[in-house]
């Protein structure tokens, strides 16, 4: 076992922990801050893959701007633990019931590949997580997608204007 | 690309509009200007003409096939902002902003009649999701639109994270996320990538089953049509819904064939089940809208008839099939929303105190239930052609076309109401224009029900 697979199932078994734990707790507060962990976690697992740019802006945006944004909201509405909703015993099931068929599909996906299997993460280069190849496939290959997702931001943006309008 | 930066730049300027121009009428001419201005740069595209000419890098690909959808949902969207000008306008004087968010709708869905990239196809639906969540909400004071817009917001967003995650498997099976045909085909012995491409096609359709309504995935339906204001459920309903079907069709008419025989399996158990939860469920509905909530499903498993097989009539029906249930439901919630209440009592004795009205209502009602004579006849005989053009076997024909005779029950229980019931409709008043218009509406549906090749004859020449 090398550095990088110790490492890789470290951050793996961090991830799953975490994102169990975000599911069970009972305080929001509590569900949040291990919601910040997971991300911590991926954003390791971005890094081991080579992409530095990306673990950074995870961290930046999800683990910082949008998780501040949770706990904001969070406290704000000042949600309670005892008051969180029961649901009946069949919602339940049958969350469990396609959750896990989900789970043994994905499961079975990778036992399937016996090509996937103890190969590592091909690494042509090591810049290519870097931002200047970023920027460059951004301008070059997916600029017309890069470009029309203004519009997306634009009407979200219209649309906040809406809601927010007395 | 012309209609994508037209409409575009209509948005924005309609934005403007809402803080420089305070009239409402106004507002509504500069929308219905910027449509035919829209309209006439599609045109321009159609025949070669471009604002800006570059390479996408195989993002988008402009067929004389999208670009025409895109002229026929902006006709119909002219139709739609003519009619219901004034009940948009009574939304707390915002109307500039609501028309600035139908522009965004239809650059959302000129993109999704163009896109050749699995990521062009994220973004569209995106683009024709978020306003939507908006304009379901519009009606802040009502505690129902509210929860209809949250509802909407959150099922949206889970769809489209599990869209990604499909669109994620085919990256990695294929290694692009081009809409070619499939490298990978099960005669050849299901190589390993083979399971994960199916994995992904899979996801991806139900993310698409869920933006189109169709069951199992359709319970947010009625809860949304029902609580977002009547005018925006009667777009949601027609032009968001028929670009969904569009793209739908574009993904798996190329990559259907990667799924093999577990395709027809999947597409004809969601066929089914469709026209049985739409059909069967609306007949016990006691409120119009929501019983036209679930009609709306009961069409979307007529319209997922193209999706079976690749054939030009799978190509032209859904074109008729789009217009014609765009334009009949356009009209049947433009009567609705002049109703004072949603139940069938309302409708009671119209056909005593307007004749006219009355009697658009029904040819509405004949065209979604595909009487002869009106448009939705053919609109119908042509998917169900195209299930047999495709090979489908006669079992499933004769499935729809007995729920095609339940939807018959439920339609008629209003005509029932408006022409053997006595009684007083309560109505707001109907303005002569407005009523005029709809019986434009119905005209065109009795032209399309006697020359159904209008409307796609203009694809070949």
């Amino acid at each position: 076992m090398n550095i990088l697979e110790i490492l890789f199932f470290a951050l793996s078994a961090l991830a799953i922990i975490s994102a169990v734990m975000v599911l069970i707790s009972k305080n929001p507060i509590h569900s949040v801050l291990w919601l910040i962990l997971v991300f911590f976690a991926i954003s390791g697992h971005y890094i081991l893959l080579n992409a530095q740019f990306l673990a950074i802006v995870n961290i930046i945006v999800y683990a910082g701007a949008i998780m501040v944004l949770f706990l904001f909201v969070m406290m704000l509405m000042n949600v309670k633990k005892d008051k969180e909703p029961q649901k009946q015993l069949w919602v339940k099931l049958t969350g469990v019931i396609a959750g896990g068929s989900f789970l043994t599909l994905l499961i079975a996906l990778v036992k399937q590949n016996t090509s996937f299997q103890g190969r590592d993460v091909l690494l042509k280069d090591g810049s290519i997580g870097l931002i200047h190849p970023l920027g460059q496939a951004l301008f070059t290959d997916f600029v017309v997608p890069f470009e029309i997702s203004s519009v997306l931001f634009l009407s979200a943006m219209v649309g906040a204007v809406i809601i927010g309008k007395k | 690309m012309n209609a994508i930066i037209v409409s575009t730049l209509l948005g924005v300027i309609m934005m403007f509009c809402s803080w420089g121009i305070k009239s409402q009428k106004t507002q509504h001419t500069i929308a219905l200007v910027g449509l035919f201005v829209l309209i006439l740069s599609n045109l321009a595209q159609l025949n070669g003409w471009y604002v800006i000419d570059f390479d996408t890098k195989g993002m988008l690909a402009f067929t004389r096939y999208g670009l025409y959808i895109n002229t026929l949902f902006f006709l119909i969207t002219f139709i739609y902002i003519w009619l219901n000008g004034e009940e948009i306008a009574k939304f707390d004087n915002q109307a500039a902003d609501f028309y600035a968010l139908f522009f965004f709708i239809l650059c959302g869905a000129s993109i999704l009649t163009s896109f050749d990239n699995l990521l062009m196809l994220f973004i569209g639906i995106e683009i024709l999701s978020i306003p939507l969540y908006i304009l379901t909400g519009a009606d802040k004071k009502n505690l129902f639109s509210n929860e209809a817009a949250l509802k909407y917001f959150l099922m949206g967003s889970f769809s489209t994270g599990i869209l990604l995650l499909g669109i994620t498997f085919i990256y990695g099976a294929t290694g692009s996320f081009h809409l070619v045909e499939p490298i990978l085909r099960p005669s050849d012995g299901l190589p390993q990538e083979q399971m994960i491409l199916s994995a992904g096609l899979l996801l991806v359709f139900a993310a698409m089953n869920f933006k189109v309504s169709a069951a199992p995935f359709h319970f947010w339906t009625p809860d949304v049509y029902d609580g977002a204001p009547t005018v925006f459920t009667s777009f949601m309903a027609t032009i968001v819904k028929a670009a969904g079907f569009i793209a739908f069709i574009t993904i798996f008419n190329s990559q259907a064939k990667a799924l093999g025989y577990t395709w027809i399996l999947v597409l004809s158990f969601v066929i089914i089940s469709t026209l049985l939860v739409g059909n069967i469920v609306a007949v016990f509905q006691r409120s119009v809208k929501r019983m036209l909530a679930y009609s709306s499903i009961a069409q979307a498993g007529f319209m997922l008839f193209a999706l079976y097989g690749k054939s030009s009539f799978a190509q032209e029906g859904i074109i008729l099939y789009s217009v014609v249930y765009s334009l009949a439901t356009i009209g049947i919630f433009g009567v609705l929303i002049k109703m004072k209440e949603n139940s069938f009592e309302a409708f009671n004795g119209l056909a005593k105190t307007k004749p006219l009205l009355a009697f658009v209502t029904t040819i509405f009602l004949f065209s979604l239930a595909g009487i002869p004579l009106t448009g939705g006849f053919f609109a119908k005989y042509y998917m169900l052609n195209s299930l047999y053009a495709a090979g489908a076997g006669l079992w499933l024909i004769i499935i729809a076309i007995l729920f095609a005779a339940v939807s018959v029950f439920y339609y008629f229980k209003l005509v029932q109401a408006m022409y053997f019931t006595s009684g007083e409709p309560s109505m707001h008043e109907v303005p002569k224009k407005y009523t005029y218009t709809l019986l434009l509406i119905a005209i065109l549906l009795l032209i399309l029900g006697a020359f159904p090749s209008v409307v796609f004859n203009y694809l070949y020449f």
